[in-house]
């Protein structure tokens, strides 16, 4: 398909000059007369029907039909250009931008991929589409080094059993496609012997129009074939509410921006990760807050373990996740009373006291029911998708008593899915031995699938999914990695990345996406669509032409090919229309399922604690754990990288005795009985991790870590939560009687190790870790980037109450401790002058930033910043030049050295980055000059000059340079075996292999310098996008003076992917520019002003929104209170303060 | 040693006697011995033949020294990073070590100038070695900042070497200071210790039996004949390098402490340091003098040359040095509180109470606070075990000082997200025990090859050396068997 360019017309600018009339009036005739290139007629041969163009075309056919030039004649080529020869419209060094999609469980988030001589290098929001509005989230910026694992699986292998040394081993051996695909055609034939009845697929959740048409195909092909879909986060629960309360393929589409008051009932909307970027940046559109007389919304939040929601909430309870039940009837029952709504009332009707539950705070819980009710239709409640029907059911019940559904809850048509099995189901026919073939898309279900997924008939006991797989005579599985999964597979097929398929998707609220390949398969993966129409017995395609297919059928308007252009050019339709759904409450529905199912465990205790398994905001379900950059990513509220551990509340530590690291043993017994009639017992032993705001009596584990076969990254990375999971309770597990029996939290080993596991215990799955000792459990190192979690009073983040912010808004200025600073004296050395026309300068609204940390692994990407490994950052050598400060903050000072954690504090998050001092104190140190001063005031780094004296670092306040201890980008890092020893080898480098792997390579932007070791590095402002929006804007100035970037027309990696644009950079000199005006707000302030250093840096004080009837008012927004001021009893006015030392 | 075999190497009793006459002159050397057993004793000890003793601490030491060597190629090759420093702590160990030696590099330089210019006869005992102890702890010294760095093999960087780029060092960095001012230190100690060595190394020159001594010794001792005219420049010589070296010791520490002084960290940003560090250098210098010479004294029987009025002398300087220091330590305090800035007020709270506390409240309060206390009687002054105790607590008390400073200022600074603990690896620990190796077997060579004791300059201050010196008892002491007067 030849380009075609066309470019806007040029404006004319300055006098017009003509050179005929006819030009002067610009007729068509002049114009077609111009645009001939000989005189009309002339192209025709005289006197003959034959044009001489049309000559020519004939000569050259028959020509080339005798034979002659046959050679160099080709098919049209249909991938992706090489490079080896250089196509027209690429300039070497310059980035070509294509728009993709990245298909995520909920939904899919448009993106605009940058690439680099065909390679991509980063991924960025796609601006045009608000789902995305030019934003991503962490794990989407990540998925980019997912592309360049060196890890993943590159070869098609057939799984062999071997004898080797006495035992049986099933091996992976290479095969070639060709190898695979005459598998696959014999495969075909028993296939269509009984009309599919043995087939089964089981894949992931991926919304893609042309997934389901092609499984619709299948179904017509196989009409016996079952498709099961599995996703280990993802539970029926919320949909089957949904479905049942406002019919089928209904789905709910929360409107923050319309909402004044929201209660998030254990539901985490706010986090990133999910991928409902347009529902984040709708939060914090009401969060954002210009000027003080501006109103915003507020958020309650009640949860079990800290989240990013209850880390922005104005008021937050602890609640195991296991009192929600009783907390949700709590609260309906208090606004059905208030609201006499007959549907509500009908619904929590019937569902019985809880007994033994949890007992709330009335005041409490009457504030916030009040607050919801005082605003019907601007309010809305959100429950947690891992929380039973019930608790579903009585939310939208309330949603409807408060006249939100329709308002601030919207329903939304989905496209009719045909009918999808689950995994149980699938593991039931499995066991019965009716499946006979199945494809694995993706997932890794050996791995991750509930324990005892389903009874045996015979011995009446559990089995494990990986008992159940052996039973399937041809398992074919794609999978990105090579792991347990394939071994138990018959074939493994290397799956495409996203960034290397065609495919399409629908975002969380139906829009419809494309994905199209940016780069060839790396490794000759095959995409899902790829297998499926290989599966159908169709030809193989290179090209789009499955999904083109889909797209016509959303009938596009005008011409295809136009309509497909323009959809690979925006990356998504605009005629494919989002519909809505009648917003009414089918509240019969919802009381006689309500009643049915309501079951309330007791609260729990320290002799039953719960267990409540989530998704980590590192590697979400496990399926990013062989990524460098999320693994080695803080946690955004523990600060935990390379690991998961068993989080818990200090006063739980206490009584268990234990201490951050601490292994413990958690023991689950079932009520379910093995072979041998015992009740089955699954156990994990995990390290703890003390978690200051998480409820008593829980205990949260993180899911996805503790993988025995992976890449070399995610390998021996954390615990295996899924140990603890069945499938009757796949989030939480509570003593409830019923399928749990006892729960028990122990530091000691259990009395007896089972030394030949039984069937269907967890203990024969091959992920058990080994990590016990032999009397005690001893102790494991997490390496956690953040220590010191107390802000000791000192005015970092500024928190008022919008109260008191209404009251002073220039409280900012008023911080405690500040007025005994000595004042700012001039500095004495002399500094290069700020000349240049633009001044660039960031600002950080701290309201609006929800700690999500996608801005971290943005400016990794960016800035080809390497990751340490576990031990490094154990070691405090973390490289990230952009990190996320995490305090705790609460009423009561604690002294954190003395072991002392608060119970139920809040948190403030502050992005941390180099501030751009003007009078920078690393500069005045730094004996060779590497670190200077730039006219446009960036303190600007030359690697190559730096020799690495760490002067810099010391001196710097903030302390966000990084130093390189070892060669990070050039020698391998981690542990490797050495004869009998387990070395690291970053401490044998010089023995170890010099040189990145070669896909690692691609990935570098090739606009940063790539830093060895012993070099100081840091944030530079994104500095090469600053050179580059120079660059472009001399160029198009050319001979005129005016070479000024426009306002605003770029920013930083990390403002870019910000979802809530809580960072904003730009031009400090420009009254017009974002940053300007945020620098402007009374908000504004700079981190230790004190010294003089003129950061360039500001930050927008938080402002929390509290309920003043809430019991708990007082203790909100006190990240900024000096402890000392705050003994002395006078909140939030730390101006008054007097300081305790009066000489 | 045919000299000195009629003379008894110590002689009890009479020392004590002369203690007990507070009101005359003690004299410098004891025993009233002459210029010959001086040369026979000195000489002795660079002539003879090497004793087992020596043989086996300098295996010893030179082993530790090349596994230091060992450490830091260690380091080069793989990185700073097997060191224990992290993100917070960029400095540690390194810089540390390196204050530490630099401190101890003072006491040298100090008795030679400062004590010469003051015409401190007792300085004539101690100076060579203490100067040569200043030669070896600036060269430990140096090691530090010069492999401390990320990039070992660009550190030319840190030279003004004119370049197509023109790319000069940054001036206003002290880390540049430091590099001047080191290196002019150690070239002036050289040039003066071994302006102050040449008529000794005559005097070995005109003793030496073996060819290849006359030659070697002949080369270094520069022709020296001892004559007027030769004693006329080198006193001259002498008197300006000491006039030189005056402020080169004060200059030094300064600028070290320089530093720390002029960046931002609390507890670092104070403008007591360059008198804090310079005493503390002194008093650190002092202590290490004092614990090299100890054992040298009884092993070589120098007790009339070294005598305990020495020693009660120096233990007096570092009693005045250490009030100095701990003045500096209360005045610390005083100003973080006074100053009311809650970032300096933390760190000095964080100092005693904080993850280090027992590095102060054992180093710096006890070791170098308390323990130069006992200075203040004759007594302890006079004894030698108490005084090599508080020495080696005052070694050990001015490193944990330096490590407070530098590691405590920077553990904990201004962001309390960014507080680290920096943990020692073996790789730091053998990098500074090697640095003792190398110090001790230069001494170990420098005490085996070249006169520990500056000779002449001993002789000078006998009461023989002044030409009006008429004692009563001089005919006695000759009849006695004390040998000629010559030279």
């Amino acid at each position: 398909m030849k380009r075609v360019f066309e470019h806007p017309a040029e404006k004319l600018t300055g006098k017009r000059y003509w050179r005929s009339l006819n030009e002067f009036s610009d007729t068509p005739e002049f114009r077609g007369w111009l645009e001939r290139e000989f005189p009309s007629g002339a192209a025709q041969l005289n006197g003959d029907e034959w044009s001489r163009r049309g000559f020519l075309k004939l000569m050259g056919a028959s020509m080339a039909l005798a034979g002659f030039g046959l050679t160099s004649c080709r098919r049209p080529e249909m991938h992706l250009v090489p490079f080896s020869k250089s196509v027209e419209w690429t300039i070497p060094g310059k980035a070509l931008y294509y728009a993709t999609a990245m298909p995520r469980r909920t939904g899919a988030i448009p993106l605009i991929a940058a690439t680099v001589d065909g390679r991509p290098i980063k991924l960025e929001g796609n601006p045009l589409h608000p789902a995305s509005g030019g934003a991503t989230d962490a794990f989407a910026q990540a998925s980019l080094l997912d592309l360049y694992d060196p890890a993943r699986a590159k070869r098609f292998a057939e799984v062999k059993e071997k004898e080797e040394n006495g035992e049986k081993k099933r091996v992976l051996e290479t095969r070639d496609r060709a190898a695979f695909e005459k598998y696959l055609a014999d495969l075909q034939t028993k296939i269509a012997a009984d009309g599919g009845a043995g087939l089964a697929f089981l894949s992931e959740e991926v919304h893609s129009p042309t997934r389901e048409r092609l499984r619709t195909k299948l179904q017509e092909k196989y009409p016996k074939m079952r498709w099961c879909v599995y996703d280990p986060l993802l539970t029926e629960a919320q949909s089957f509410a949904t479905q049942l309360s406002f019919g089928d393929n209904a789905r709910l589409v929360p409107r923050l921006e319309r909402a004044d008051v929201v209660l998030a009932i254990d539901s985490d909307f706010l986090d990133c990760g999910e991928g409902d970027l347009a529902g984040i940046r709708a939060f914090s559109s009401r969060r954002r807050i210009g000027e003080a007389k501006e109103t915003m919304n507020r958020l309650y939040t009640v949860e079990n373990c800290f989240t990013l929601t209850g880390a922005m909430a104005d008021h937050r309870m602890r609640c195991p996740a296991s009192q929600i039940p009783a907390f949700t009837r709590a609260l309906a029952g208090k606004i059905a009373i208030a609201t006499k709504d007959q549907g509500l009332a009908s619904t929590i009707a019937t569902l019985s006291e809880p007994v033994n539950a949890m007992q709330f705070d009335d005041a409490w819980l009457t504030e916030c029911a009040n607050d919801l009710m005082a605003k019907p239709g601007a309010s809305l409640v959100l429950a947690g998708p891992h929380q039973p029907v019930v608790v579903q059911l009585m939310v939208y019940a309330i949603n409807s008593a408060l006249k939100n559904v329709g308002a601030t809850l919207v329903i939304r048509e989905f496209i009719k899915t045909p009918k999808t099995n689950s995994i149980l189901q699938l593991a039931g026919e499995m066991n019965s031995g009716r499946i006979k073939q199945l494809f694995i898309l993706g997932g890794d279900p050996v791995y991750n699938a509930p324990k005892g997924i389903t009874i045996d008939k015979d011995t009446k006991a559990p089995v494990d999914w990986t008992d159940l797989q052996k039973k399937v005579p041809d398992v074919v599985r794609l999978g990105y990695y090579e792991d347990a999964t394939s071994e138990l597979s018959t074939w493994q097929v290397p799956s495409a990345h996203y960034l290397e398929s065609w495919s399409d998707a629908l975002t969380n609220d139906g829009a419809y996406l494309a994905i199209q390949p940016m780069i060839l398969p790396l490794f000759g993966g095959m995409s899902e669509l790829d297998l499926m129409n290989a599966v159908l017995g169709n030809a193989k395609v290179d090209g789009p032409e499955l999904v083109q297919e889909t797209f016509r059928a959303t009938a596009p308007p005008g011409d295809f090919q136009t309509a497909w252009t323009q959809l690979l050019r925006d990356g998504f339709a605009t005629h494919v229309a989002l519909k809505e759904k009648p917003p009414t409450f089918n509240s019969n529905n919802a009381g006689g399922v309500a009643h049915t199912l309501w079951t309330s465990a007791p609260n729990p205790t320290l002799d039953a604690p719960e267990i409540v398994l989530t998704r980590s905001y590192n590697i979400d379900d496990g399926r990013y754990i062989n990524n460098g950059w999320l693994q080695e990513l803080p946690d955004p509220i523990t600060k935990l990288t390379w690991d998961n551990a068993a989080l818990m509340s200090p006063a739980m530590a206490k009584h268990l005795g234990v201490e951050t690291g601490d292994l413990i043993n958690i023991a689950v017994t079932e009520t379910t009985k093995d072979t041998n009639g015992k009740n089955i017992r699954r156990e994990l032993v995990i390290a703890a991790l003390i978690s200051p705001g998480h409820a008593d009596n829980s205990i949260s584990i993180a899911l996805g870590y503790g993988r025995k076969r992976t890449g070399p990254i995610g390998e021996e990375a954390g615990f295996n939560g899924f140990l603890l999971r069945n499938s009757s309770n796949p989030h939480f597990i509570a003593v409830d009687s019923k399928t749990v029996e006892s729960v028990s939290v122990t530091t000691a080993p259990t009395e007896k190790q089972p030394a030949s596991p039984s069937p269907g215990a967890p203990s024969a799955a091959p992920t058990t870790p080994p990590k016990v000792r032999a009397h005690t459990l001893g102790s494991y190192a997490l390496s956690i980037t953040q220590d010191h979690w107390s802000i000791e009073g000192r005015g970092l983040v500024r928190e008022a109450s919008l109260e008191h912010y209404r009251e002073d808004p220039e409280f900012v200025k008023k911080i405690a401790g500040d007025e005994e600073l000595p004042a700012r004296l001039p500095s004495i050395y002399s500094h290069p002058p700020l000349t240049a026309e633009q001044q660039w300068g960031m600002s950080v609204d701290l309201n609006v930033c929800t700690g999500c940390s996608a801005c971290i692994i943005a400016c990794q990407a960016e800035n080809n910043i390497p990751i340490v490994g576990k031990l490094q950052v154990g070691h405090g050598r973390a490289m990230h030049w952009l990190r996320l400060d995490r305090y705790y903050a609460s009423e009561k000072p604690f002294n954190q050295d003395l072991g002392e954690y608060p119970e139920n504090p809040e948190i403030v998050h502050e992005p941390m980055m180099c501030q751009h001092c003007e009078n920078a104190p690393c500069e005045t140190v730094c004996p060779v000059n590497a670190t200077v001063h730039s006219e446009d005031g960036l303190n600007v780094m030359a690697y190559n000059r730096c020799i690495g004296t760490r002067y810099c670092a010391n001196n710097c306040p903030f302390k966000v340079r990084r130093f390189n201890f070892f060669d990070y980008n050039q020698r391998p890092m981690g542990k490797k075996k050495v004869g009998p020893l387990e070395v690291y080898q970053e401490y044998i480098a010089p023995f170890t292999e010099k040189g990145a792997p070669d896909t690692t390579k691609l990935q570098k932007n090739p606009n940063v310098t790539v830093r060895m070791r012993g070099v100081m590095e840091k944030c530079t402002y994104c500095v090469q996008r600053i050179e580059e929006a120079k660059i472009a804007a001399h160029v198009k100035a050319g001979a005129s003076p005016n070479t000024r970037i426009p306002t605003d027309s770029f920013t930083s990696a990390c403002a870019q992917v910000c979802p809530t644009g809580a960072i904003v950079f730009g031009d400090v000199k420009d009254p017009e520019s974002k940053v300007s005006k945020m620098k402007m707000q009374d908000r504004n302030y700079r981190l230790l002003e004190y010294l003089n250093v003129n950061t360039r840096t500001s930050y927008l004080a938080r402002i929390r929104n509290p309920n003043p009837k809430m019991p708990d008012a007082n203790r909100i927004a006190v990240a900024s209170l000096g402890h000392e001021s705050h003994e002395n009893g006078a909140k939030h006015e730390p101006a008054e303060m007097k300081p305790e030392e009066k000489p | 040693m045919d000299g000195a075999t009629t003379a008894p190497d110590v002689i009890e009793g009479e020392e004590s006697a002369s203690v007990e006459r507070p009101l005359a002159r003690v004299p410098l050397v004891l025993n009233r011995r002459n210029f010959s057993w001086i040369t026979e004793r000195i000489s002795g000890a660079v002539e003879g033949v090497a004793p087992r003793w020596w043989w086996v601490a300098f295996a010893i030491t030179s082993m530790v020294a090349m596994f230091g060597l060992f450490c830091l190629g260690y380091q080069i090759s793989t990185g700073v990073g097997v060191w224990g420093l992290n993100h917070p702590v960029g400095w540690a160990w390194d810089i540390t070590n390196f204050v530490f030696w630099i401190g101890i590099g003072h006491a040298g330089t100090l008795i030679s100038a400062i004590l010469y210019l003051l015409r401190q006869k007792w300085r004539t005992s101690i100076n060579r070695s203490a100067e040569a102890m200043t030669l070896f702890a600036v060269i430990c010294a140096a090691i530090f900042p010069g492999v401390h760095v990320g990039r070992v093999w660009m550190a030319w960087f840190l030279a003004p070497l004119p370049n197509n780029y023109g790319i000069w060092p940054n001036f206003r960095s002290p880390l540049l200071w430091d590099v001047f001012a080191v290196s002019t230190y150690f070239s002036v100690s050289v040039l003066f210790w071994y302006t102050g060595l040449i008529p000794d190394l005559a005097t070995l020159r005109d003793r030496a039996t073996t060819k290849i001594k006359k030659l070697l010794y002949g080369i270094f001792a520069l022709g020296w004949r001892g004559s007027n005219r030769n004693w006329r420049h080198y006193e001259m010589a002498y008197l300006l390098l000491a006039g030189l070296s005056t402020p080169l010791v004060l200059s030094v520490h300064s600028v070290v402490s320089f530093d720390f002084a002029t960046s931002i960290v609390p507890t670092w940003h104070t403008t007591i340091f360059p008198p804090y560090f310079v005493a503390g250098a002194i008093f650190g210098g002092f202590a290490m003098v004092l614990t090299l010479l100890v054992p040298a004294r009884a092993i070589y029987k120098l007790q009339d040359i070294i005598t305990i009025q020495h020693i009660d002398k120096m233990a007096k300087v570092i009693l005045l040095t250490g009030s100095f220091v701990s003045y500096a330590y209360a005045m610390e305090f005083f100003v973080a509180w006074y100053s009311g800035n809650q970032y300096e007020k933390f760190a000095f709270f964080n100092r005693i109470f904080g993850p280090y506390w027992w590095y102060w409240w054992v180093g710096m309060l006890f070791c170098n606070a308390l323990s130069p206390q006992l200075f203040w009687f004759r007594r302890f002054r006079q004894n030698i075990y108490v005084v090599y105790f508080v020495c080696m607590c005052v070694n050990a008390g001015m490193w944990f000082e330096r490590f407070i400073i530098i590691v405590g200022g920077l553990h904990r600074d201004f962001l309390p997200s960014s507080w680290g603990l920096f943990i020692p690896t073996w790789v730091d620990i053998w990098t500074f025990v090697g640095t003792f190796g190398i110090f001790l077997s230069l001494f170990l060579i420098f005490i085996r090859y070249l006169p520990m004791i500056a000779m002449s300059e001993v002789k000078i201050v006998l009461p023989e050396a002044n030409p009006h010196h008429a004692s009563p008892e001089e005919h006695h002491l000759v009849a006695a068997g004390g040998g000629e007067r010559t030279q």
